[in-house]
């Protein structure tokens, strides 16, 4: 076994010069002329690990265990790889069906190596001999700060073995040091090298998710989505804390893996965009009306979650059908077609409901209390409140609303972000790095002790719903059943919105790239209601009260089909409706 | 020995009066404003704005300059220190560092770090204290911020909101509060000393004085590298601190030993050590501008034990008049009480009140200022003693003082016997477009008369003397208060008045006044 081990290592010693090496108990070469050791270690090569044909599941735990002290050598998209294999499992935990995992989410995944150039290639953007030319600069995090510009267009002729994404072989003449970080994290390091071959990021595995989550028509959305992964049930924040032992996170690793924040919503979306176009997907399956994705079934969820009665939905279904967006063409997604970005399938059924809302009760300041005012008349003939107050609904909600913001806000605050593994940025760094860790944690446990509480908080279930209506520890008595009553006018045999007008701000397009949003210029000249509709809308999504804004603006623009005109801003300008 | 709370009231001297300021703000403008506010935050703790203020006022030179992040090995630290320095981009000024506020980049960590101070710091203002240890869980993970001046920052805000919270919380024990120090000394290596310092002040607190001598002495021959160079300023406050406990210990030795007069020799050589001690200590850091109340007392009281008179004195001297210290009314005061226990010439006791009354117009001492101004008896010094008067009375905390008003009254007395009237009108002068307004309406003699009657008849007096008969509204308001007093059914006049204030009694002229 040593003779073949080191059949394989011919380099003379740095010490004496003699080529006379012998392994150690460790796995550790040793000069045997002069008993110099040297960090280079023996590789443990596995051929299940080269020829690993299942992309989707590298199971490290098939190889056999390394010998290594300090790990494996590993690349950094097999980190990512792992997470989303880890994030993959948390949304099949959560009821997604399987195929997400193993066929959709798999076959982006490898195409995007391939598209890459990391994988199932011959020409793979990182090949060892890259590295070794790269590698000459000592490993440290100040290095990161140069752009290393590993050369990537030195490609060498690989054979086939070499294609897969761990294909690289023992023969290198790497020296590993003693802490060794990815392989290839060096490329990522640089803006340019990250931009130019389309490189993972941590906000890039949820773009794969939603990718897939959509392909698949899944009932989760993005702003589901963004949520399930702030409250922690989707795996995200220090997701690398669960690698395998033997992928050792160090030095620039940290940069690429450690997460600070979560991305926003529409970040998250234009990932999602971007990488659809790099992996050259087609149009996506057509959105039927079954598909829970469809407006009509996503505003069913959001007005049982908005406390609103089910009668709205008739009225929610009648404007998305005059607007045009409940088609399937309009709402399949296709990364090619012409002006298209991903929909906001989430925002635009919102959207949807305040229109609707904005349609009956008008929403400005004065109608809709004139009309509660006519139903709680109603209700007090009738001695029941069956008929629908806007007024006993907006305080009702708006309540709900501030608690829920309230308890937002303190587990804000008390979200844990730090690693309990942390990463080195260098070696000098590293006692300091644990020492504080062992500070933090002493002074936790100390404060737990003195305060009693439990060193792990409980977590919710993820669910659909913020917010409860009509049960006990809910939020306040449901609307659900109530009916319109008087908002709604019988006239002709059809149903029409006693609210005669509708207002809207200017329906003109801006240009696409000049000006983004009016919508906080804007804020204090709009209704006091609206804003406040707007507001428990957006929380509810996690959005901004200005991208629901947007949405709105932009239905009322299908809605009312005008040819565009410049129009002075005229913020009120009312219009009858047909 | 001395009683705890005597050694409490001592400490509650230093951390209200004796921000010991050195005055090396000046000379080494890269000392940070912690360095000097030392011995402050256990009095402040609660005032988190502190903070916020240190936030936005410490220089960036000071984080700039200390930058590195292993503060276990100093000699990299400082090989680092220099390229840092000169790559920085700043100027050397002290430019406010940047204020951690909310801005549209924040990282969701430091958005929850800044949610979860403002919790922390609603929690102690509302003394939740079990609450905010429960947040101060969460904020720990701030202390392994990536950025050094952040992560320093970190360092201290947790420190500070640590021992609030520990030393108010119902279950916090001594133990868990010397485990948290240390874990912080340890931490945060370059605050070693101001948290030991603080430490010391928390076993003061509650009443473990030997255990605050120890941790003292322990800091005292704390060495660490360069750390501790860096941290000379403190280990010169340690010192001093070193030795006013020596101090304490002196007078406890001074209290029992005079108990029994035939006291043993070894008590006394032992109280002669301790006086030693502390005059060594104390004698180093008086020599050093800066605000020293708490030290410059002990000393002074040693210096006279033993009665070193002239020391005493130019040791008082030396901290009153000494240019490069701060100006500092203390010192005055402790000069003049000084010069009256030696029962020096009123001379000289005049003209330290008088720097004290440019300094403070309404020190409390200005009434005897006046009292002494008055008995020398001179026109020049009636009329200092008026304006003392006039510039007591400007100030709103005398607005409702008896005897001030008294004093005034009994001026005005003297000098219409004496025919120089006009002194008065000369101070009047600028104050007779204010004055009625701010002593002499309607609503000021009722809440007066509510206070007392006799500052209600002494104001009466010197408002009618002052702005006449005719049109004072505030005499005139008289008319409408008294009668609505059982006792009172007449209705006094101005000149009733007059007559009952120029009376030698005031009760027997109220006597009159309620039986006409």
């Amino acid at each position: 076994m040593d003779e073949e081990l080191i059949g394989f290592f011919r380099e003379p010693c740095s010490q004496c010069s003699v080529v006379n090496w012998g392994v150690t108990e460790e796995g550790g070469y040793y000069c045997k002329s002069c008993h110099n050791v040297i960090e280079r270690t023996v590789e443990v090569t596995d051929p299940s690990c080269v020829t690993g044909s299942r992309v989707s599941a590298i199971s490290h735990g098939a190889k056999k265990p390394a010998k290594q002290k300090h790990g494996k050598d590993w690349m950094v998209c097999e980190g990512f790889q792992f997470i989303l294999k880890q994030q993959a499992e948390a949304l099949l935990a959560m009821g997604v069906r399987p195929e997400l995992k193993d066929d959709i989410l798999c076959n982006f995944w490898r195409g995007y190596l391939h598209k890459s150039q990391q994988a199932y290639t011959t020409k793979p953007l990182y090949s060892v001999t890259s590295q070794q030319e790269s590698d000459s600069c000592p490993e440290s995090l100040a290095a990161s700060e140069l752009s290393c510009l590993s050369k990537a267009e030195t490609e060498s002729d690989m054979d086939g073995a070499r294609s897969t994404i761990s294909g690289w072989s023992s023969d290198g003449g790497r020296l590993s040091s003693v802490c060794t970080e990815a392989l290839d994290s060096s490329l990522y390091c640089s803006a340019r090298e990250r931009r130019m071959h389309h490189l993972m990021t941590m906000p890039m595995t949820l773009a794969f998710l939603h990718l897939s989550l959509l392909w698949l028509q899944e009932a989760i959305t993005l702003a589901d989505l963004l949520r399930f992964t702030a409250e922690g049930h989707i795996p995200y924040i220090n997701a690398y804390q669960n690698f395998p032992e033997d992928m050792k996170l160090f030095g620039r690793d940290a940069l690429i893996f450690r997460v600070e924040s979560l991305p926003s919503y529409k970040m998250v979306q234009e990932e999602a965009h971007n990488l659809a176009i790099f992996l050259d997907l087609p149009r996506f399956p057509p959105l039927t009306s079954a598909c829970l994705l469809h407006p009509s079934l996503l505003c069913l969820r959001y007005l049982m979650e908005l406390n609103l009665p089910d009668e709205l939905h008739v009225w929610v279904c009648w404007v998305m059908q005059q607007a045009g967006v409940g088609k399937d063409t309009f709402l399949t997604y296709d990364p090619w077609a012409e002006k298209s970005g991903l929909l906001n399938y989430d925002i635009l059924a919102s959207a949807l409901i305040v229109v609707t809302l904005k349609l009956l009760f008008k929403l400005d300041d004065q109608q809709e209390w004139c009309l509660s005012n006519s139903a709680d008349d109603e209700n007090k003939q009738n001695q029941d409140s069956s008929i629908f107050c806007f007024r006993k609904w907006y305080k009702t909600v708006q309540g709900a609303l501030v608690v829920a913001k309230e308890a937002e806000e303190q587990a804000m605050a008390r979200k844990s972000w730090k690693s309990q593994k942390p990463v080195y940025p260098s070696m000098r760094n590293k006692s300091v790095v644990i020492k504080r860790r062992r500070v933090v944690e002493q002074l936790q446990a100390q404060f737990q002790k003195l305060t009693g509480s439990d060193p792990q908080p409980r977590q919710d279930s993820p669910s659909s719903f913020r917010l409860r209506w009509g049960e006990e520890d809910g939020g306040g008595p449901s609307y659900q059943g109530r009916r319109l009553g008087s908002a709604v006018k019988k006239r002709k045999g059809s149903a029409r919105p006693s609210n005669p007008t509708y207002w809207h701000t200017a329906l003109s397009s801006c240009k696409p790239r000049h000006c983004t949003d009016h919508f906080l210029e804007m804020e204090d000249s709009l209704p006091r209601s609206y804003v406040s509709v707007l507001g428990m809308v957006s929380f509810l999504l996690g959005v901004q009260e200005t991208h629901v804004h947007a949405e709105v603006c932009l239905l009322e623009r299908l809605l009312f089909k005008r040819p565009c005109q410049p129009r002075t801003k005229t913020s009120h300008g009312s219009r009858r409706k047909k | 020995m001395i009683t705890n709370g005597c050694m409490l009231k001592s400490f509650k001297v230093t951390e209200e009066k004796g921000n010991p300021l050195p005055p090396q703000r000046e000379k080494k403008p890269k000392t940070s404003p912690c360095v000097l506010r030392c011995g402050t935050a256990y009095g402040n703790l609660l005032a988190m704005d502190d903070i916020s203020a240190e936030w936005m006022t410490s220089p960036v030179r000071d984080c700039g300059s200390d930058n590195d992040v292993s503060n276990d090995d100093d000699d990299e630290d400082d090989e680092e220190e220099e390229p840092i320095r000169k790559r920085s981009k700043w100027p050397d000024l002290p430019i406010p560092a940047p204020w951690y506020g909310e801005t549209s980049k924040e990282t969701g960590f430091h958005r929850s770090s800044r949610l979860c101070l403002n919790q922390i710091r609603e929690c102690l203002l509302e003394h939740r204290w079990q609450e905010a240890a429960e947040y101060l869980i969460s904020y720990f993970q701030t202390l392994e911020e990536i950025s050094t001046p952040r992560q320093l920052l970190a360092t201290e805000i947790i420190f500070r909101l640590g021992s609030e919270i520990l030393h108010q919380h119902p279950n916090s024990k001594l133990e868990d509060v010397n485990h948290f120090f240390d874990l912080m000394k340890n931490t945060g290596v370059r605050g070693y000393l101001k948290i030991s310092l603080e430490h010391s002040f928390h076993l003061l607190l509650t009443g473990n004085f030997d255990d605050a001598v120890r941790q003292l002495t322990t800091a005292e021959s704390w060495r660490y590298g360069k750390q501790s160079a860096v941290q000379a300023d403190k280990m010169k406050l340690i010192h001093a601190y070193r030795g006013f406990l020596s101090y304490l210990s002196w007078i406890s030795k001074k209290g029992s030993s005079s108990e029994d007069d035939d006291g043993d020799v070894s008590a006394i050589q032992e109280m002669h050590t301790y006086f030693r001690q502390a005059c060594i200590s104390l004698q180093e850091i008086l020599k050093l501008p800066g605000v020293w109340d708490p030290f410059v007392v002990g000393y002074v009281n040693m210096l006279e034990f033993y009665n070193d008179h002239e020391g005493a004195l130019n040791v008082l001297k030396e901290y009153a008049y000494d240019s490069r210290f701060p100006p500092n009314p203390n010192a005055h005061v402790y000069l003049y009480r000084f010069l009256k226990r030696q029962g020096s010439t009123e001379k000289k006791q005049i003209r330290v009140l008088k720097i004290l009354g440019a300094l403070v117009p309404s020190h409390e001492l200005m009434l005897e200022l006046f009292s002494l101004l008055l008995e020398s008896g001179t026109e020049q010094s009636l009329k200092e003693a008026l304006d003392v008067l006039f510039n007591l009375l400007d100030d709103c905390s005398w607005k409702h003082s008896v005897a001030a008003w008294t004093c005034f009254r009994n001026m005005i007395k003297l000098l219409r016997r004496k025919k120089l009237k006009h002194l008065l009108e000369e101070g009047w002068e600028t104050r007779k477009d204010w004055w009625p307004a701010f002593h002499f309406r309607t609503y000021h003699a009722r809440a007066d008369f509510q206070l007392s009657r006799q500052l209600l008849l002494m104001k009466v007096v010197v408002a009618s003397t002052l702005v006449g008969n005719s049109k004072n509204a505030f005499s005139a308001c008289l008319g409408l208060i008294v009668p609505a007093n059982p006792l009172g059914r007449c209705f006094p006049t101005q000149s009733t008045f007059l007559l009952l204030g120029a009376g030698k009694e005031q009760k027997h002229g109220l006597g009159v006044l309620v039986n006409p």
